[in-house]
């Protein structure tokens, strides 16, 4: 019993030595050189996405050489709001900077824990802004309904533009020879044109799956048929005639014009049907817009184009930015206002759209150079109508609830309409629990 | 000779099945991000170990282990002494009340709830202790769970150590603790290392509380790091796979040097 | 804790250190797990009580949340595929397990070999368990398109497809657990008494008469034990769901942990989010508590 027991420690002993050794081994690895400098030290928390990698890879540098310290806290999309909001709230202070998705932002204003930059020194009326997007960064709104319990509040800038998206259209310059195509029927009739010249196998893909990526792909549609989400007291009405067009449209004549597999995509297999040729057009942001023009990305290089997103009634895009805020417990506030402040201005603006990323500031879209052939068409769809997400801190479950019914009605390929209105009454169900009314 | 066929057979299909994830796991983290999404190769054709250095370099794949030995080595420890004591004294002492008995099922009735359950007030315990994205608060939460289950393994195996021996050292001068020291826990010994086997298992691999608990490199462990990288947004298909090796590695080597007593462990409770 | 040799108690005796000891060696553990882990549960029971506005209290509001749950489609729906998750998986797991066992259960060339291997699922990190697992299913990067392309066929799509992401969840968790249960059984197997085995061989019984008459029989108390335990961990699993498809596609594999965690920190509803896990514990300590009262009939049969 004594030999057995000695020989048990023994082994454990060794095992827990070799695993510490080959640990450690690995740990020295990783250890990086300790940073001498005594920059001003800037917390930021991002979420990996492709819209980052300029600002990442250009502009951090250059903030570096300005003297800022930048820690900058890469997480995944899925994470990254509830660990930050729980931050905020908590005033745990873990970060200074967030890089939120623009409709997090009521979120956060109406729990009332992000600092105010415009006392900070921001000015959110400078006319250089691209106005859609510094309207963002108030809380309440300054134009549109506002939450119960913020009618009489004054909007206060919280957040500030920081690297802008929205979606355009991106389309076969092959199949569309006439320049992007004008409206969605040009869409479909070309696109049937090009399949049948063998150039695509099918005029558009978009992303079906249930939650935020299907509300994102049919909202233009939406939009561009004249749809409107919620009126003024927050009632949703986009199970109107127009709507429910919108949604038919999408259930049914675009899903027999895509990808059998569309009601199962995400980002990932929109963008490889479109990047590996077989898609005609696309609406999508910038991410995996920007590598269009990459021979290592695209089997069809030179062959996309990208335009403005096609009208039914109008042609408006849905807007996503980048959107900065410094919650009220940051540990480094101080450097991370002044961090933004020298960020936003118009000459960092101007490097930010070298590098290739779509810029919050007009004039840097207009600079001589711009990293990027999609940033002129940015500015030609900010400047046809792009329109955010409603701006409601319980956006997250009205997608949610949405993207659901969305999705039913997308595999079954038909009852958009009725989708629409089932998701409607859940909704205001839901906003009614929620004290909206 | 039919049996010997079909006990081959049945064999390498089980381990076919078995490892046939993972040597997909370790391929894809042996190619580029072109090479996985563009070729679909079956085995790298290029290999490369850029993934893991960038692991290390770019990705503070070395401060998720450190967090994690030192979380995991300590929440273990102070567990194990913590319930070692704990469990001497449910199965040795009879208290008023039958007090011991009813401590024993309440802390097998903690062990059974979901941890999830609680994740939200641990969270504002640790935030209003400023405990947040620390080792410290970690440490804390671990050992808690630790102890709950220590203590349900602990009490059998001292239970099958004969009260005689103990007396015996007493007799001859030793005081209780003193014959707890210097008798029980010896002949205790392989049931300690199943239990503390088991902890390290549970403590290393945990994810949900270090998602609530941590934000930064400066507390993240494994698998709260590991899970940076699951973006299903432009998957980084290759650095994702590589933080999958590094991330079962020390744990899979951990385990199987101590196969023995892990098996005892985790079949302990159910086969007596 | 059935025993031959169960080791008798002290009563308390003595005077001094040896009165207090017992007492003092009960106390750490139980302030840590009182500190950390019971008052975190009854903060949790208080804040059920409460509604949530912004992350912060706005109203005490009773048993509403605890009622409201009951009405909520996607509560109810979270159960159900919780259920049904849990049931598939542990009788598949049950059966491969116990088949495992018996494969494993004389010596033959090669089991080492499979033992050792069949430890690795169960103790690779669920996170990267479900890591191993989005690797085979995605349908541009994975295992499964990838040999599907080498045989000339297109891509597969699983994670995106309803059915087919669950039956992949339940796969998974078949994969990682099932040589826990191999384990559990192959213990219990071993443990069980000769003779009456080799009479039936004298006797000339068949394998699968043995196996009905003998076997299960006498292994239903491990078997029990071992789906009991198995069952009251499945019903808490998060990690592997978090990674693998996020509760996706739509509410496919949404199970009540991820419905819950959506709850209290992507839709802030902390005070229902608590009502919600509070409803949980109690569902899982019920289930425990019945199993092992049927256990406990089991074993005197």
């Amino acid at each position: 019993m004594m030999h057995s027991s000695r020989l048990t420690r023994r082994s454990v002993i060794k095992g827990g030595l070799g695993l510490a050794l080959a640990t450690t081994a690995l740990t020295t690895l990783g250890l990086p050189m300790p940073a001498k400098a005594a920059g001003k030290k800037v917390i930021i928390g991002a979420f990996a996405d492709g819209g980052l990698t300029p600002f990442k890879e250009k502009i951090i540098p250059l903030a570096k050489e300005q003297g800022f310290d930048i820690q900058f806290l890469e997480d995944e999309y899925g994470v990254t709001l509830e660990k930050w909001f729980a931050d905020a709230q908590s005033g745990a202070g873990q970060y200074d900077l967030y890089l939120l998705d623009d409709p997090w932002v009521p979120q956060f204003g109406a729990a009332n824990v992000l600092e105010d930059l415009g006392a900070g020194g921001i000015d959110g009326s400078d006319k250089d802004w691209i106005g859609s997007m510094i309207d963002m960064g108030y809380w309440p709104p300054q134009k549109g309904p506002r939450v119960k319990g913020f009618e009489n509040a004054k909007p206060t800038l919280i957040c500030v533009p920081f690297v802008g998206d929205l979606q355009t259209l991106t389309y076969r310059n092959d199949v569309f020879t006439g320049g992007a195509p004008k409206t969605w029927d040009e869409v479909i009739a070309k696109g049937k044109e090009g399949v049948a010249a063998g150039k695509i196998k099918y005029p558009v893909v978009f992303r079906g799956v249930s939650g935020n990526p299907i509300v994102t792909s049919w909202y233009p549609v939406f939009l561009s048929f004249g749809g409107s989400f919620f009126d003024d007291k927050w009632n949703p009405i986009f199970n109107s005639a127009e709507g429910k067009a919108s949604a038919e449209f999408f259930v049914g004549t675009m899903k027999q014009n895509a990808p059998s597999g569309v009601v199962e995509f995400d980002s990932d297999q929109e963008g490889a049907a479109i990047l590996g040729g077989d898609a005609g057009a696309i609406i999508q942001y910038s991410g995996n817009a920007l590598k269009a023009d990459d021979p290592a990305q695209t089997k069809v290089a030179g062959k996309l184009d990208f335009g403005v997103v096609p009208k039914q009634q109008s042609a408006i895009a849905q807007m996503g930015i980048f959107i900065a805020g410094v919650p009220k417990s940051a540990p480094n506030k101080a450097n991370s206002i002044e961090f933004l402040k020298w960020y936003v201005s118009a000459e960092t603006q101007a490097k930010l759209s070298e590098a290739g990323s779509i810029p919050v500031k007009r004039s840097a879209f207009g600079i001589a150079k711009p990293g990027n052939r999609l940033i002129p068409v940015a500015l030609q769809q900010l400047d046809a109508g792009a329109l955010p997400r409603p701006r409601t801190p319980d956006w997250a479950k009205v997608e949610e609830l949405l993207g659901i019914e969305l999705n039913k009605a997308l595999q079954a390929g038909s009852g958009g309409g009725a989708a629409l209105d089932t998701a409607a009454k859940q909704v205001k169900d839901y906003l009614t629990t929620a004290g909206y009314y | 000779m039919n049996t010997r066929l079909a006990r081959i057979l049945t064999t390498i299909f089980v381990l076919a099945v078995v490892l046939l994830p993972i040597y997909w796991l370790v391929s894809t983290s042996l190619k580029s991000n072109r090479e996985i999404t563009q070729e679909g190769t079956l085995y790298p054709h290029v290999p490369t170990l850029d993934n893991y250095v960038r692991l290390f370099t770019e990705k503070q794949f070395g401060s998720y282990l450190t967090n994690s030995l030192v979380v995991t080595f300590f929440s273990v420890s102070i567990a194990l002494a913590v319930g070692a004591a704990g469990a001497y004294a449910i199965a040795r002492f009879r208290l008023p009340f039958a007090a011991e008995r009813k401590v024993g099922l309440f802390l097998l009735t903690l062990r059974i709830i979901p941890p999830v359950v609680i994740l939200i007030p641990v969270y504002l315990l640790m935030l209003s202790l400023g405990l947040l994205d620390s080792w410290l608060g970690l440490i804390a939460t671990y050992t808690a769970f630790n102890v709950t289950f220590c203590v349900w393994m602990m009490e059998s195996f001292f239970r099958e150590i004969p009260v005689d021996l103990e007396e015996a050292a007493m007799v001859d001068g030793d005081s209780r603790f003193g014959a707890f020291r210097r008798i029980t826990l010896p002949l205790a010994a392989p049931g300690l290392a199943a239990t503390a086997i088991f902890a390290v298992l549970v403590t290393f691999n945990e994810f949900l509380f270090a998602l609530a608990l941590t934000a930064t490199p400066r507390a993240m462990t494994m698998p709260r790091g590991t899970a940076t990288l699951i973006g299903r947004i432009d998957t980084d298909w290759a650095s994702m796979s590589a933080a999958g090796v590094i991330g079962a590695l020390p744990i899979v080597f951990f385990a199987l040097l101590v196969q023995r007593h892990l098996v005892r462990g985790l079949t302990m409770g159910a086969v007596k | 804790m059935r025993n031959g040799m169960q080791a008798s108690k002290y009563r308390l005796q003595g005077a001094g250190l040896d009165l207090a000891l017992p007492y003092l060696m009960l106390a750490p553990g139980l302030t840590i797990v009182l500190g950390v882990l019971v008052y975190p549960l009854w903060d949790g029971l208080r804040a059920s009580t409460k509604a949530y506005r912004y992350g912060s209290p706005v109203a005490d509001v009773g048993l509403q949340n605890y009622v409201r749950l009951w009405s909520d489609a996607q509560f109810l729906n979270s159960l159900w595929v919780t259920v049904r998750f849990v049931a598939l998986s542990v009788s598949i797991e049950a059966v491969l397990g116990f088949a495992l066992a018996l494969f494993c259960l004389h010596e033959f060339r090669g089991i080492r070999l499979l033992r050792t291997v069949l430890i690795i699922p169960m103790v690779i990190t669920p996170v990267v368990v479900a890591i191993v697992f989005r690797l085979i299913y995605a349908s541009d990067a994975g295992m499964l398109t990838a040999l599907s392309a080498a045989m000339g066929g297109g891509a597969v799509q699983i994670l995106g497809d309803p059915l087919k992401a669950f039956i992949g969840l339940v796969a998974l968790d078949v994969w990682e657990w099932t040589p826990l249960m191999f384990l559990i059984l192959l213990a219990g197997l071993q443990s069980l008494p000769h003779e009456p085995f080799e009479a039936a061989r004298v006797d000339g019984a068949g394998a699968w008469r043995v196996f009905v008459d003998l076997t299960f029989p006498m292994m239903r108390p491990v078997l029990a034990i071992a789906i009991v335990l198995r069952t009251i961990d499945a019903f808490g699993t998060f990690d592997q769901v978090f990674v693998l498809t996020r509760g996706g596609p739509g509410e496919a594999t949404r199970l009540i942990s991820i419905y819950g965690y959506d709850t209290a920190f992507k839709f802030q509803q902390t005070g229902y989010a608590a009502a919600l896990f509070v409803t949980i514990g109690l569902v899982v300590l019920a289930l425990a508590f019945s199993a092992i009262r049927l256990l406990r009939r089991i074993d005197a049969s």
